[in-house]
């Protein structure tokens, strides 16, 4: 399995403070990759490279090399930076969907990327709810409000809205942290279904929601990554003491 | 279907298999006895080694399933008796190996008229038929047929315990067999665990799909426990 993206002694900095201490990892194309660790330890700045989210952010500093498909992604022109981000589709911890109609929010990336062909945008929509496992759910209500779905549907419908305009990897920051445990679980099995069409990377502060859902996990401490490894492995029997520690709740 | 039934399926798979390896081993090793055949006895001897890495395989598939998932309630159930059954499983195949191998130990053919007198045969067979059902019992869901288990391990225990007498009247009747006859009366011996591990197997199905724990329960209890 090749490398969809990879990092190579990638640092960074949010001014002073050192969030990223020289990251190099492989992800793994189509499958689901888990970042975990405290809070703190730059799991979430670490996903966020990928599709130059910190950029947002003043006072940072990014080095080191952030490859998606062998190109550095930090040495594109500022114009490509548009076209990165439909490649790189992200998922939040809290729903947030549009205030538009449950259609509206699918065909709004579509639209935005000048797609106008109505039947075109008809079929997208269908095939991205059915894709995030919300069609038969919402078919019959589809102009009604987004609000009107519940946490773990307006959730789905937040994947469904990220996978409209096809992108290749899928960022997942605590996606399911504020859901119930059915709308978890639902979550949980969409990401497994998925792996097969995406890339996924998921950042989860609940280690055994990454033991399910994930081929691979990245153990982040204090800025460093730890141990990164088959799930099984990790799971089992990892290689370094902190990793072994964390997972049985013995700190962090 | 979810992540943790996709693994559960694998995990009966690949039990399901190891099952009917086992019971293949068996039927090969009474085969063997029955024939003589020496080739057989060895083919069984070398499977054994499959029958090892099948334990492996399943333990390591409960082993994920627990740091995976955290299973619960039936799905807990199933990887708890996966563990024990893969275990079972891998003494039969020992027992079915240690027979073929005191066939291997046989300097000439077992004579057709010990083979009847000590009733190994049969008792082999009832062996056989009690893994087999044991294998349906757990693939079919069908605890009644589980149950019917416990009551033949009588048979096994009445065979096994005339075999002392048996083998010596085999000695004194064809005393140039004294060799193969206790090779016979250690078989039997062997052959009589089997019926001890189809219990644990039986008591574990029914665990499975019923959570009840039948171990230490009285026998007349275990086969009209409903």
């Amino acid at each position: 399995m090749s490398n969809k993206i990879e990092t190579i002694d990638a640092h960074l900095y949010y001014g002073d403070f050192h969030a990223l201490k020289g990251i190099t990892l492989g992800i793994k194309e189509n499958a689901v990759t888990a970042l975990i660790g405290p809070s703190g330890c730059g799991k979430t700045s670490y996903l966020r490279l990928f599709n130059r989210m910190n950029d947002l952010i003043p006072y940072t500093q990014i080095s080191g090399q952030v490859l998606l498909d062998g190109q550095n992604i930090y040495q594109i022109k500022p114009a490509e930076i548009d076209s990165l981000r439909r490649n790189v589709g992200m998922v939040f911890q809290n729903p947030n969907p549009f205030p538009k109609s449950i259609f509206e929010n699918v065909a709004y990336g579509l639209r935005v990327n000048g797609i106008k062909d109505k039947s075109l945008i008809e079929a997208q929509v269908e095939k991205t709810l059915q894709q995030a496992a919300l069609w038969d759910e919402v078919k019959d209500k589809l102009n009604q409000s987004a609000f009107e779905l519940s946490g773990g549907q307006q959730q789905r419908l937040c994947i469904a809205r990220a996978l409209a305009i096809e992108p290749t990897i899928l960022l997942m920051d605590e996606p399911a942290s504020a859901l119930d445990p059915i709308s978890t679980g639902k979550i949980e099995d969409l990401i497994f279904e998925l792996k097969n069409q995406f890339t996924i990377v998921i950042v989860t502060h609940n280690m055994q929601q990454a033991g399910r859902v994930s081929d691979y996990t990245g153990f982040f401490y204090l800025g460093q990554l730890i141990e990164y490894g088959k799930t099984r492995k990790i799971f089992t029997n990892p290689t370094k003491q902190e990793t072994e520690n964390y997972i049985t709740g013995r700190f962090g | 279907m979810t992540h943790l039934d996709t693994e559960l399926k694998i995990l009966k798979a690949d039990l399901i298999e190891m099952w009917q390896l086992v019971v293949n081993q068996l039927e090969k090793g009474m085969k063997a006895l029955t024939n003589f055949d020496r080739d057989l006895a060895e083919e069984v001897m070398e499977n054994e080694k499959r029958v090892n890495s099948f334990e492996l395989k399943v333990d390591k598939d409960c082993e994920n399933i627990f740091a995976l998932f955290q299973p619960v309630a039936s799905d807990l159930r199933l990887v708890l008796v996966a563990l024990k059954i893969g275990n079972n499983l891998e003494r039969i195949g020992d027992i079915a190996a240690s027979v073929a191998d005191f066939v291997l130990e046989a300097d000439t053919d077992f004579n057709k008229a010990i083979l009847e007198h000590t009733k190994i045969l049969e008792m082999y067979a009832v062996a056989n038929e009690m893994i087999a059902d044991a294998l349906e019992a757990f693939d079919q869901e069908d605890t009644r047929l589980a149950r019917t288990i416990f009551k033949r391990d009588k048979i096994l225990d009445d065979i096994d315990n005339k075999a002392l007498d048996r083998v010596l009247e085999c000695i004194q009747n064809y005393p140039d067999q004294a060799r193969n006859s206790l090779l016979v009366m250690s078989m039997m011996r062997k052959l009589e665990r089997v019926g001890d591990q189809s219990k644990n197997l039986a008591e574990e199905i029914i665990f499975y799909f019923e959570a009840k724990v039948l171990k230490h329960k009285k026998k007349k209890k275990k086969e009209g426990d409903e």
